[in-house]
This record gives C-alpha cells, sequence and structure tokens, in this order.
C-alpha cells in the first residue's frame, strides 16, 4: 500500500500538536493513565511517537487493516508498550465494548464517506463517559464538483439542508462537514441521552488536499459545565461549534523562524513578523501577513524540518 | 340473591371524553416533526380557502409561513388568510362534528385534530392570534384549562393588535421538558431532520410558490424527477409508466413510476452492501394527497415491493422512483390517516391504485433485472433520456402519450406502459465471470496492465480475460 509523504504534511502536524494539547488539559478532568488511545496511525505511527513522547502513561493500540502496512508499523513501532491490531475498523468496532474504560480515539480517514459517519456514531453510543473522540475526514470541495446530486444522495440525511449543492469554497465546505458532523452527533447521542458530545476543537487545513477535524469530547450532560470549564481558556476551544479555525502555515527556513522567535507572542503579529522579516513571504502584503500571522498562532506546535544524514 | 338484583338500578355511565385523552394520549401517535407538518397543511388549507380559484402555474406564490424554535417556545406565523370566524367551532374543537360541511375543497382537513395535537404535543400554553379580514382575535390555552375536566370552552379576545396581512400566528409556551431539549440540545439535527421533511413533503407545494422558513433559513424543494425520453423516432426509450384515473368518488388518480438515475454496475451494489454509502436515496415510492406527501420513497410492502410477483427492495433498486397522487375535493376521500402521514391500508382506492404501482414497478425491476450485467450500456439509455422530468412536466408531457383503458381492475382507468431497450438477446451470448482476488496483486496487476494500480477491478479483471484469449486462440 502506498501512501504520501505523511511526514512532510506541516499542516497535519500542527493538528496532532493540537491534539496533545488538548489531552493536556483533559487530565484536568481525569487522570491520563485511565485511558487508551486508538488509533490509525498509517505506517509511521506518528500521532503514537507523539503521544508517546509527552504522555507515556497512556496505553496506546493502532489498528490497521493492510497487511504490508501492518509491517511497516511494527518496523516503525516507537516504543514497546503500543499494541499493533491487524482488524479492519468496522470489525474492530462492532468488537470493542469499553466497560466503563476511557478511551481517545483519532478517526482520521483520508476520504468522504457516509460509513466514515456511521462508525462515527456507532462509537459515540460506546465509549465511557470523558472520552475523547477526533474524526478528520477529507473536505475537498472541487471533489464534489458537478456532482451535487451525488452528494446528497449520499449525505442527505447529515445535512442541514439536504437539497443544497456543497459549497464549492475550502472553509465552507469545512464549515458543512463541521454541521455534518454535529448532526451525526446530535443523532447519536440525542436530548434524552444523559451523555453528549461536546466539541473541543475543529480545525481545516490543506497539506495538498483540503482535510477537517473536529476533537470532541463524550460526556454527562449533568457534567457538562465542569467540562467546558477545563478547556474554556484554551486558545483553540471551540465548544459551541462555532466555525471551524484554519491551519495554514507558511514554510520558513530555520533561521526566519529563531529570527521570527524573540516577536512571540503578542498581538497583530502578522504586521509585526513581516516587518521584522523586511521582505514579503507570499505573493503581497495581505496573504504575507496573513500566513506569518498563521505562523504565530500556531508557532509552539510547528516543527522543524531539518535534513538529517543518517 | 335473585331479589336483590332486581333492585339494583343501573344509571347511564359516562362516556363523556376525558381532556387528559387529548392531551397525553392522542398526542403519542404522531411524531414532533409530523405535528409540525399538520401546523403547514392548516397554512395551506388556509390558502385554498382565502385565494381566488385559478390555474396559475404558481397558485401559492406570495404566501409564506415562518417556523421558529427556541428552547423555550414554538411559533409558527403565516400569511395564508386567518380563520374566519364562522370556523371558530372547526378550528378549536376536539375533532370536527358528523354535520359539518366541507369547508376547504382540496384541503387535508378532515379530523378536527391537527392543531390542537401540535399544540399539546409541544407543550401546556399557546397563544393563537389570527386575522381574517374584519375579524381579528386570539385564543388562549393555558395549563389551568387543560387541567379543568369540566371546562371545554376557551375564552376568545379581540386581538390587541391588527397584522399587516390576513393570517394566523401561533405560539406555544411551557414546552414539555423533553421537547425543550429537543429544541435546545438537538437543535441542528432536529432542524435538519424537519426541513429534510419539510423540503421533500411539502416539495410540490413549495415548487408552486409556497415559501417555508425555520429558523429563518428557506426550504428548498426536493422533487423527485424521472427519466422520460421526449419526441425523436419511435422504439424502444426510457419512459415512466403512468396511469390515470378518476373515481365516481370524485378522486383523482395520478401515477408515475421510473428511472431517477442509471441503474447501478454490480461493484456498486456488492460495496452499497459492505458499507453504506448513501443515505438519502430517491428510490421507493411518494405517496401525495393533496399535493402534500403522505409517504415519501417507502421500500416496502405498504407501497407493493415484494408483493405479487415485485421483488422486496434491494439496493440493485436504488434508481426505480414511483410518485401517486390522490386529489379530492373532499379530504375524507383520500386514502390518508388521521396522522395524515401514512397509508389506510384499508382503502378500497388505494388497494386498486396499489395494483397498478405494483404493475408499473414490475416493468422496471425486470428491466433492472435484464440490464445489471450491462449497466454501463444501459446508462447510455437512462442518460440519453437528458434531464430527469418533475411531477408536473411529467404530467404536461403525458399529454402526448398513446393511454390505453385499463378494463378490468380499475374501470375508467387509463395506463401507458413505456417500451423500455431490451439487451438485444434475450437468451445470453455472454458468462459473468467473477473472482475475488488479494487487494494488493489486483493493484499490482493493474499497474502492470495500466500503469495505474488505482485501476477499476473488473477492468483489470477483464484485461487479464482478453490477453489470454488472444494468446489462446493464437
Amino acid at each position: 500500500m502506498k501512501h504520501p509523504a505523511y511526514q512532510l504534511r506541516p499542516n497535519k502536524a500542527i493538528d496532532r500538536l493540537t491534539l496533545i494539547d488538548a489531552l493536556r488539559r483533559l487530565a484536568k478532568l481525569a487522570d491520563l493513565s485511565e485511558y487508551t488511545y486508538y488509533g490509525l496511525g498509517g505506517p509511521y505511527l506518528e500521532d503514537f511517537r507523539l503521544l508517546y513522547e509527552f504522555y507515556p502513561e497512556i496505553k496506546m493500540i493502532s489498528i490497521e487493516k493492510d497487511e504490508e502496512t501492518f509491517k511497516q508499523q511494527k518496523f516503525h513501532a516507537p516504543c514497546g508498550t503500543l499494541k499493533l491490531k491487524r482488524a479492519q475498523f468496522k470489525s474492530f468496532l462492532s468488537h470493542y465494548e469499553a466497560k466503563d474504560r476511557k478511551s481517545i480515539f483519532w478517526l482520521d480517514y483520508t476520504g468522504l464517506e457516509y460509513g466514515q459517519f456511521e462508525d462515527f456514531m456507532m462509537l459515540l453510543g460506546k465509549v465511557a463517559a470523558n472520552s475523547v473522540i477526533k474524526i478528520t475526514l477529507q473536505a475537498e470541495p472541487r471533489e464534489h464538483l458537478r456532482k451535487a446530486k451525488e452528494f446528497r444522495e449520499k449525505f442527505g440525511a447529515l445535512m442541514p439542508n439536504a437539497s443544497a449543492d456543497p459549497p464549492r469554497t475550502r472553509f465552507g465546505f469545512a464549515y458543512l462537514v463541521q454541521q455534518m458532523v454535529q448532526i451525526a452527533s446530535q443523532s447519536a447521542l440525542p436530548s434524552a441521552m444523559p451523555a453528549m458530545y461536546l466539541p473541543l476543537s475543529s480545525f481545516y487545513y490543506s497539506d495538498g488536499t483540503g482535510m477537517f477535524t473536529l476533537t470532541g469530547v463524550v460526556c454527562f450532560r449533568s457534567e457538562v459545565n465542569k467540562v467546558r470549564d477545563a478547556f474554556e481558556s484554551w486558545e483553540f476551544a471551540n465548544l459551541d461549534w462555532e466555525k471551524p479555525r484554519r491551519i495554514d502555515v507558511p514554510m520558513l527556513s530555520t533561521k526566519e523562524r529563531l529570527h521570527l522567535q524573540h516577536c512571540l507572542p503578542r498581538q497583530k503579529a502578522g504586521k509585526v513578523l513581516r516587518r521584522a522579516l523586511g521582505y514579503l513571504i507570499d505573493r503581497d502584503l495581505r496573504s504575507s501577513e496573513f500566513k506569518l500571522a498563521q505562523y504565530a498562532t500556531f508557532h509552539r506546535h510547528f516543527p522543524y524540518f531539518m535534513k538529517a544524514i543518517p | 340473591m335473585s331479589n336483590s338484583r332486581q333492585k339494583m338500578e343501573y344509571l347511564p355511565v359516562d362516556a363523556s371524553p376525558v381532556k387528559s385523552f387529548f392531551v397525553y394520549m392522542l398526542t403519542r401517535d404522531i411524531s414532533l416533526e409530523e405535528s409540525i407538518l399538520d401546523l403547514l397543511d392548516n397554512c395551506v388549507d388556509g390558502i385554498l380557502r382565502n385565494r381566488p380559484a385559478n390555474s396559475e402555474l404558481k397558485p401559492y406564490s406570495g404566501f409564506h409561513a415562518e417556523i421558529e424554535l427556541k428552547k423555550d417556545s414554538f411559533m409558527i406565523s403565516d400569511n395564508c388568510g386567518g380563520i374566519p370566524w364562522r370556523l371558530h367551532d372547526y378550528a378549536f374543537r376536539m375533532g370536527r362534528p358528523s354535520d359539518r360541511k366541507l369547508d376547504v375543497p382540496g384541503g387535508v382537513g378532515v379530523y378536527g385534530i391537527g392543531m390542537k395535537r401540535a399544540i399539546f404535543k409541544m407543550g401546556q400554553q399557546c397563544l393563537i392570534s389570527t386575522q381574517n379580514g374584519p375579524n381579528s382575535y386570539e385564543v388562549e390555552i393555558n395549563p389551568e384549562w387543560i387541567e379543568d375536566e369540566k371546562e371545554w370552552h376557551i375564552p376568545v379576545r379581540a386581538a390587541s393588535k391588527s397584522l399587516s396581512e390576513d393570517g394566523t400566528t401561533i405560539v406555544v409556551l411551557d414546552l414539555h421538558s423533553h421537547i425543550a431539549k429537543r429544541f435546545a440540545e438537538d437543535t441542528e439535527s432536529f432542524k435538519a431532520r424537519l426541513n429534510d421533511m419539510v423540503a421533500t413533503h411539502y416539495a410540490f407545494i413549495i415548487d408552486k410558490g409556497f415559501q417555508i422558513r425555520i429558523n429563518k433559513d428557506l426550504v428548498k424543494p426536493r422533487p423527485t424527477r424521472l427519466a422520460f425520453r421526449k419526441g425523436g423516432a419511435k422504439g424502444p426509450r426510457i419512459q415512466p409508466y403512468i396511469f390515470k384515473t378518476k373515481t365516481d368518488e370524485g378522486v383523482e388518480v395520478f401515477l408515475a413510476v421510473g428511472f431517477t438515475r442509471p441503474i447501478p454496475s454490480a461493484d456498486e451494489v456488492s460495496s452499497e452492501q459492505e458499507e453504506k454509502k448513501y443515505s438519502s436515496l430517491e428510490a421507493g415510492w411518494t405517496v401525495l394527497c393533496n399535493e402534500r406527501a403522505v409517504l415519501y420513497c417507502n421500500r416496502d410492502e405498504l407501497t407493493g415491493w415484494g408483493e405479487a410477483n415485485v421483488p422486496r427492495y434491494h439496493t440493485q433498486f436504488i434508481a426505480i422512483s414511483g410518485i401517486v397522487e390522490f386529489k379530492a375535493a373532499d379530504a375524507s376521500k383520500l386514502p390518508t390517516t388521521t396522522t395524515k402521514r401514512g397509508i389506510d391500508t384499508s382503502s378500497r382506492i388505494y388497494l386498486q391504485v396499489k395494483n397498478k404501482m405494483r404493475e408499473g414497478m414490475r416493468i422496471f425491476t425486470d428491466y433492472t433485472n435484464k440490464w445489471k450485467a450491462h449497466a454501463e450500456e444501459s446508462r447510455k439509455h437512462i442518460e440519453a433520456a437528458g434531464v430527469p422530468l418533475s411531477f408536473e412536466e411529467i404530467k404536461t408531457a403525458s399529454e402526448r402519450l398513446p393511454f390505453s383503458p385499463t378494463k378490468t381492475q380499475m374501470p375508467g382507468g387509463k395506463q401507458y406502459r413505456p417500451q423500455l431497450p431490451m439487451p438485444k438477446r434475450i437468451e445470453p451470448r455472454t458468462r459473468r465471470i467473477s473472482f475475488v482476488k488479494d487487494v494488493e496483486e489486483v493493484r499490482s496487476v493493474a499497474e502492470y496492465l495500466f500503469d495505474d494500480p488505482d485501476t477499476d477491478a473488473a477492468r483489470v479483471g477483464e484485461e487479464c480475460f482478453n490477453l489470454i484469449l488472444k494468446e489462446a486462440r493464437g
């Protein structure tokens, strides 16, 4: 199975680190050693590597259906405590039983299919309270141009307006996918149920293909304020299904980054950083300042990509 | 012993209705979404009552209804003419008196329960304000009235302010806690579901100009459209089966069944069985009664699937869709239940028409079975029909078709049976080969043959066969 160069996707790398951020706040609600992380980590298991680095107390299980990728995973396993399972995710889900044990799931899909929402809905009804579910889906409007009818046939049951055509902009499309996740979560856990799904953060980005990602927690309705309190002050919090935040960091050299470091953090960073560099890093002033502002927002989560000689 | 029996005096028993039956029991027969559709039915009946008779293309144009869902209230307001004072007995009474004459030809209100049931479904307090010409009044229902079993009169007062247009506003407060929770916590999913129901059940009325907004968002109609090849040379072509009649009781029936899209390929059918790909298909039957859908995309025995030689619904039939319309000036002749979102299965007219629904359906299930091995070729036929037609467009286009009478099953009825294209040889000269191989192996062969590992598996298999065939024949 061929895979894209996952390790070279800067915006996705930032998204991974925001999950690490979210888990730091989750620790206010429960001891992280009570959690098990389930992921679809691909051949390099980047999310597991990161998780082990920050929270070694979290148990980790990877689920992979492809035999060759599974072998690659065995080769790349970041630690001896990671359990690698070879299974179809759907079949894993049907056998999964929480037994009150808290989980962190990352449904890290690369496409957009109705069946993936069904997995998500099924999982919402199964996990223990205070479990985290993160879902990543493709949100690429180009894929659905001139295929509006097919899109409605596929996703009509989850669309806020099942007669409408899918939006053509990246933001519009990502927001529609978020609304579909919201409707799916309210259908899986309606108000008659004691538990609900509270969103924690949502982003859209593109490392070539538009993607949308949302992290949320399943909690008792009676305890929702406690959960909100734990995340309210987080800079990336989106606790009320507001518009998703864009991740679109510029490629900066290490020299540029070190040069900009002393200016951060600060307000109106785009203009300040542009002046500090003294030149435009993108096609014009506006987009250069936007990208530098993006860098300022995510600079702590932005990994360094360096050439290494093995 | 026998003496004491003789002494006993049996007084008449009390069989009067109790309010709790209406408030707590009758409301269980209907979903929240359906009860809101009942309120929209009243708006449309209001238009029919008040608009001048005409045959415009957009008879509902200029009329609108606004629905507002809030965590502590529900509101629907319209400009559909209001409730004339002469109808107060009907509008506010629980049930319809049998001597009451029909007041809205072509409406759907029969049982006199829709508005009251919708209100009690949602809450305990309600204010109905209405303006109809010189009449402008308000009716208030409160929890004390609901609890008082003896009091059946509801006070009416003159409206405190006049409206710019004749219409009605209903505000329900003191919502039942589970309803308030649905409005407050299931907001998006409830609104999406209601929007979908309005877009499908009211598609034909919205298409004719009626505007409905839910929390300020305008609902777009989602009508079913069928492939209909018009004009051109004679011969087999993709068209719907059509049946129409008018019964002695004054019910007009128009039925059309056909294809909404090309039939699915074998791969599409098998992948749909592994993982649900479509959440909102148009397959199945939509039944309209006086322009309002009482069933939408039904795919079970209720509409003839799996009965009398019609196969059970299966993914391979996702392209088949039908619409049947019943129209009557007297709504009690229509085959609906009291909820108006269901079919009265014992209705004689429905049973007769269902025969025709099955007859039409069989043409298209038969076509699908014959072509399923050649879905790509069939696609050309279906796509050649051009943009599928709406129900109204089908009615207009059908005027040029040669109908034949249906004498035995439905006297007075007429039908058009399309002649669909059929595969050239009935006795198959071809054989289907299908086999399963490891995904990676298929990808390797695909890359070897086409330089593209993602090439469709069927194409890879076919090309392998072609290569070997060439070799075998030297």
